[in-house]
């Protein structure tokens, strides 16, 4: 059996060099990447996703069959291939692969994925319908969003179920007083090995907003890396994951670089059969980010004795005049709502779904667009009864 | 209606309840009423079906049915109602919503019909004017946020709208000023009826001077311990329970 770094390393070996204006990076991730290795438990925030297990007793790795599908642009987004980098326009050349150093596998994205695009929104430009993009296949790939000053999307990346391990690397670039909101749904893969890094910068008065649903999957990973570098950056991230016996792990890291920054976080997990679902977020307030606040609640409900949940929040502050908050619970159903509602002739099992649906409800139901909305609602509902078995 | 006898009931195995005896007919209105860790909230809970309530002997029939052998809903179904002490928040459940799942699920298990979104709209604003239960409460999230007078006038409310045959109330009074305990005490004594069974618990004297009861039970470490008519909460106010609970003795 081979290692899962010997893996890596053969294809990086493969891999050659990258178009001139782009090798110092990837020649940084390449060392990044021989330096740290596939990420396993040992590594401390791997400690509950243990990829390069995972990746050594996979049977197949799926090849490199990994894409990224555009669904018909809205007139006014730029578009670049990245398969294309020769070419690679200004605006792509100015932020790709500058998340890469961030750790080992959005370092093995840039060092190793040769497709994935780059869309542009353009200065002042208001994109009211959603722009649609699908993840499937195998492999490696990326991909590079710029919002320039003043734009507003609502982007809807879906995750298709399949086999293999994928890893992706998105880079979000959200300028000065621009707004992105980033949907992302990922039904449950059971036989897929599921990493993916979403790096966000946000400028002076700009927003980020993260709605996130997540089945699970073998092993997934979800990295969302945050810096709110100028004062009135502001993040709301959110997801759900409704497990009936797979993995997944969110992580957030949130820098508040700038005062007057906010970030507020709320992720909430049911958990059935022998899943797992793991929350770290990572808070950090450097020297002079005075007058940020940030916020963050991670909740679990458990269906049953063999699934497990990990909520670790973590905060660390370097400067003065902040306000943090944090919490997170792990439980089963509340006893004595269960039996208020039964008590007023509401059968268990249909009380049971009227709890969990609103235990969950609360965190999509911050998902603005209507439509959006009731899609994520009804990736919950598929999810929820394999969820809800003990 | 009721037939409680010789119960004894465990919590965590202390033996809470030690041999209760009580008999409720149809139409009648019985008060319990007892000191603090008398049994009083074990013996409302047993009756509504709780987990972790152990009969370790005696029996409960209601309408000739084993009622410890029933689950909560299928108590509630067959007409059996708490108007609990402390009713519960819940975040993410709006009130009408609730009213709604509750009242078509008693439906359904008796074999009648459902109601739909506009009948239950219709019943409820019906039923909730006379408690001063407003639209706004209906769309708040059930119970979340309520006053304590709020959550005992819906209460109150569920009770008018499931039409029980056997309503427990369990301190309704607590937490009440006197204002709102009047409009309680109203909804209570307007659901009174020939074929409808009410006990009311209670600690304090002062609920029975607005609910009438036919007659009262003393409880006191387990057991009842003293029976009468209405003029024996009068004696309990101006004595305490001591005096009585010592007799009894």
């Amino acid at each position: 059996m081979r290692t899962a770094d010997a893996i890596f390393s053969d294809a990086l070996a493969h891999a050659g060099p990258a178009v001139p204006w782009l090798e110092p990076r990837r020649a940084e991730a390449v060392k990044l990447f021989r330096a740290k290795g596939v990420p396993h438990r040992r590594v401390e925030d791997w400690k509950y996703s243990d990829l390069k297990t995972a990746l050594e007793a996979a049977n197949d790795l799926g090849g490199d069959t990994i894409a990224l599908t555009l669904a018909p642009l809205p007139a006014g987004v730029e578009h670049f291939d990245l398969a294309d980098l020769a070419n690679a326009p200004d605006w792509v050349r100015a932020h790709l692969g500058k998340a890469a150093r961030g750790g080992a596998m959005p370092a093995a994205a840039l060092a190793l994925a040769h497709t994935g695009f780059a869309i542009r929104v353009p200065k002042n430009t208001h994109l009211s319908a959603p722009l649609q993009f699908e993840v499937s296949g195998a492999g490696h790939t990326r991909a590079l969003i710029v919002m320039e000053e003043g734009a507003s999307l609502t982007l809807v990346e879906a995750r298709k179920p399949g086999t293999g391990f994928a890893n992706v690397a998105i880079e979000v670039v959200v300028g000065a007083n621009a707004q992105l909101t980033h949907v992302r749904t990922s039904p449950a893969a059971r036989d897929t090995i599921q990493v993916e890094d979403i790096a966000v910068r946000v400028a002076r008065d700009a927003s980020y907003r993260a709605h996130l649903f997540n089945g699970g999957a073998s092993l997934s990973r979800l990295n969302l890396r945050l810096t709110l570098k100028e004062p009135g950056a502001n993040a709301f991230l959110s997801g759900v994951s409704v497990l009936g016996g797979l993995h997944a792990d969110v992580t957030t890291e949130v820098y508040h670089a700038a005062g007057r920054t906010h970030s507020e976080q709320l992720f909430k997990k049911i958990v059935g059969g022998r899943g797992r679902a793991v929350y770290q977020g990572k808070i950090t307030v450097a020297q002079g980010a005075d007058k940020s606040d940030s916020r963050q609640i991670a909740k679990a409900l458990l269906m049953g004795e063999r699934a497990e949940a990990d909520l670790k929040p973590e905060l660390e502050i370097f400067a003065d005049d902040v306000k943090c908050a944090h919490g997170a619970a792990v439980g089963d159903l509340d006893a004595d709502s269960l039996f208020y509602l039964r008590a007023r002739g509401i059968p268990e099992a249909e009380a049971r779904n009227m709890l969990v649906r609103a235990f969950l409800e609360e965190v999509v139901a911050e998902i603005a667009d209507e439509t959006i909305r009731a899609a994520v609602w009804q990736a919950v509902e598929d999810a929820l009864p394999g969820a809800m078995a003990p | 209606m009721l037939e409680i006898k010789n119960l004894h009931v465990a919590v965590d195995g202390k033996e809470i309840l030690k041999g209760l005896t009580l008999s409720v007919g149809a139409g009648q209105v019985h008060a319990i009423m007892g000191p603090n860790g008398s049994g009083k909230s074990t013996l409302s809970y047993v009756l509504a079906g709780r987990a972790g309530y152990d009969i370790t002997s005696g029996s409960i029939r209601y309408n000739g049915e084993d009622l410890a052998e029933m689950k909560p809903e299928e108590r509630a179904a067959k007409g059996v109602f708490l108007a609990m002490q402390y009713p519960v928040e819940i975040p993410g459940v709006t009130t009408l919503t609730f009213l709604k799942t509750a009242l078509n699920a008693q439906a359904r298990a008796r074999g009648a019909k459902e109601l739909d979104a506009m009948s239950v709209l219709k019943l409820v604003r019906k039923r909730a004017a006379a408690l001063k239960v407003s639209e706004e409460m209906l769309k708040r999230a059930l119970n979340v946020g309520f006053s304590g007078g709020e959550k005992k006038r819906l209460e109150i409310l569920q009770m008018s709208l499931f039409e029980p045959k056997l309503a427990i109330l369990d301190e309704t009074d607590s937490g009440l000023d006197i204002d709102a305990l009047k409009l309680v005490a109203e909804g209570v004594n307007a659901l009174r009826a020939p074929n409808r069974a009410m006990l009311v618990i209670t600690h304090y004297q002062r609920l029975l001077d607005y609910i009438v009861p036919d007659r009262i039970h003393v409880l006191a470490h387990g057991k009842i311990v003293a029976e009468g008519g209405k003029e024996l909460a009068h004696e309990l106010e101006a004595k305490g329970y001591e005096h009585i609970v010592g007799k009894a003795a």
